[in-house]
């Protein structure tokens, strides 16, 4: 038997687990409703140039995408693995003639990828038939918003990912993951913001942008929005690298949870 | 089974945001803004009434009385082709001050049109042709394209208009008579989150799609949970 069957066999216990009837569908009704709501009420505004115009159309409808996938995380990876660590799920999974690499790789296809790229999916959808001429227009800028918006949702992935893997308890990490969210991307951001403000240097808020790249490309294209007003207006070349630098944590924390998952879990 | 439960859950999926695209569509017209007012025509000129960038989200209403017949005309111009005129107007009028070429860049081109030979007038010279009505049946003769709608002689008439896309809407009322008129206009800026047109045909077809392949799969959960 190859490792196509067990692997397709975890990954639908897996699917049926995450994704039940009809949660799955409330979440498409509600990413797709408030998608184009608040896009509607984005593309009241005008702006000075049809690229920030656009940057505001995503990036104000792409809120519901974030929130949804945020809470697909936390019910999935952070809730979902960690009772499945906690319950024997995972030890009776490892019995399966798999490597620990693949098993965690089809936990994570159904907890991450198929709500981001449902989401994403549905996103895309809902602006191109509402707003064709824009998203066909500047092709770049909707990709970089993107890219830029799900930065720090896939780096709360791999953060709560981690979580679970060494707390074992699906509550508990849940919690735990809860806080992280909130210290890093509230606390963290008026700490970065306030050094900024109070230091005139602009180092704290380049750090945080690393983590939160959309930031940066708010700021870029819509001016003094993201960041302490004028400390910090990043270049073109400064928000790529921002979102690179981005990616690259992201990478590194995931890298970090495989590791984990096939050395370090004591089950 | 397997393969009936992920097609299933696919159209359930296509179902719900079939439903939400058709949700979206159902709200009426909200009304930010609105502006009226009241003049005198003299015979045989017309005037700018309002001019706007509208897309298919943001349209408006004109309603109009008045005490003889007037023709209303919607016109539209794409910002490229706007931009364009312009710089043709300041090519062909160049002591002109920029900014009413860019107020009333739409009459000064149909003056350029209608009255080729003009050279380098004075404001004073082209206020005196610029809002006579034979400059601008000359300049729709020429531009029929930018003719988004136009009504009847009429001394009584209300109208809701959203373009297909986005355009620089101007709007003009014209006394064709050959007395003057007192003219009642109304303008509401009208906004809608989703214009039916674009929905119908994506909602029908994702609706559709969705119950197809929802149905075995809901019929099949049914039977097997009525066999437990």
């Amino acid at each position: 038997m190859g490792k196509g069957r067990p692997f397709l066999e975890v990954f639908t216990c897996a699917l049926n687990e995450d994704h039940r009837f009809p949660i799955l569908e409330l979440l498409v009704l509600l990413c797709a409703l408030c998608t184009v709501f608040l896009a509607g009420l984005a593309a009241v505004y005008g702006f000075t140039t049809v690229e920030a115009f656009t940057h505001n159309l995503l990036s104000s409808s792409t809120w519901p995408l974030i929130i949804l996938v945020g809470i697909s995380i936390l019910k999935n990876i952070a809730y979902g693995l960690g009772n499945d660590v906690e319950q024997g799920i995972i030890q009776t999974l490892f019995s399966y003639p798999l490597k620990k690499g693949y098993i965690l790789t089809a936990k994570l296809l159904s907890a991450l990828v198929i709500p981001l790229l449902l989401f994403l999916g549905i996103s895309i959808f809902g602006l191109f038939l509402f707003f064709p001429d824009i998203i066909l227009a500047n092709p770049c800028t909707v990709f970089l918003t993107y890219a830029a918006q799900l930065s720090p949702v896939l780096l709360a992935a791999g953060l709560l990912l981690l979580l679970a893997l060494r707390l074992k308890r699906g509550v508990l990490a849940l919690i735990a993951g809860l806080v992280l969210c909130f210290m890093l991307f509230v606390i963290f951001d008026s700490v970065a913001n306030s050094i900024a403000y109070g230091t005139g240097s602009d180092w704290s808020l380049k750090i945080y942008a690393v983590i939160t790249p959309n930031l940066a490309l708010q700021e870029y294209y819509l001016g003094t929005q993201g960041f302490s007003s004028g400390i910090w207006v990043p270049s073109f070349s400064e928000v790529l690298l921002c979102l690179l630098a981005g990616y690259l944590l992201v990478a590194v924390v995931f890298i970090v949870g495989y590791v984990y998952f096939k050395r370090g879990l004591r089950i | 089974m397997r393969w009936i439960t992920l097609l299933g859950r696919m159209g359930t999926v296509i179902l719900m945001v079939g439903l939400a695209v058709v949700l979206v569509s159902l709200p009426p017209p909200g009304s930010p803004s609105q502006s009226s007012s009241s003049y005198s025509m003299s015979p045989e000129k017309y005037k700018i009434e309002h001019s706007g960038v509208y897309r298919s989200q943001t349209g408006f209403q004109i309603s109009v009385e008045s005490t003889d017949n007037v023709r209303v005309y919607l016109l539209g111009v794409s910002a490229l082709e706007l931009e364009n005129w312009r710089t043709q107007v300041r090519e062909a009028y160049p002591d002109l001050d920029d900014m009413w070429i860019k107020i009333f860049t739409v009459p000064l081109i149909f003056v350029r049109e209608a009255y080729p030979d003009l050279d380098d007038p004075q404001i004073e010279d082209i206020m005196d042709i610029v809002w006579n009505i034979s400059v601008l049946d000359k300049g729709l003769q020429t531009h029929p394209e930018i003719v988004l709608w136009q009504s009847p002689p009429s001394s009584t008439l209300s109208h809701e208009f959203f373009p297909a896309d986005v355009l620089t809407v101007t709007v003009i009322v014209a006394n064709p008579s050959s007395g003057n008129v007192t003219v009642r206009t109304g303008i509401r800026d009208l906004a809608v989150l989703a214009p039916k047109e674009r929905v119908v045909l994506p909602a029908v077809l994702l609706i559709s799609i969705g119950i197809v392949l929802a149905i075995p799969w809901l019929i099949l959960r049914k039977v097997k949970k009525s066999t437990l």
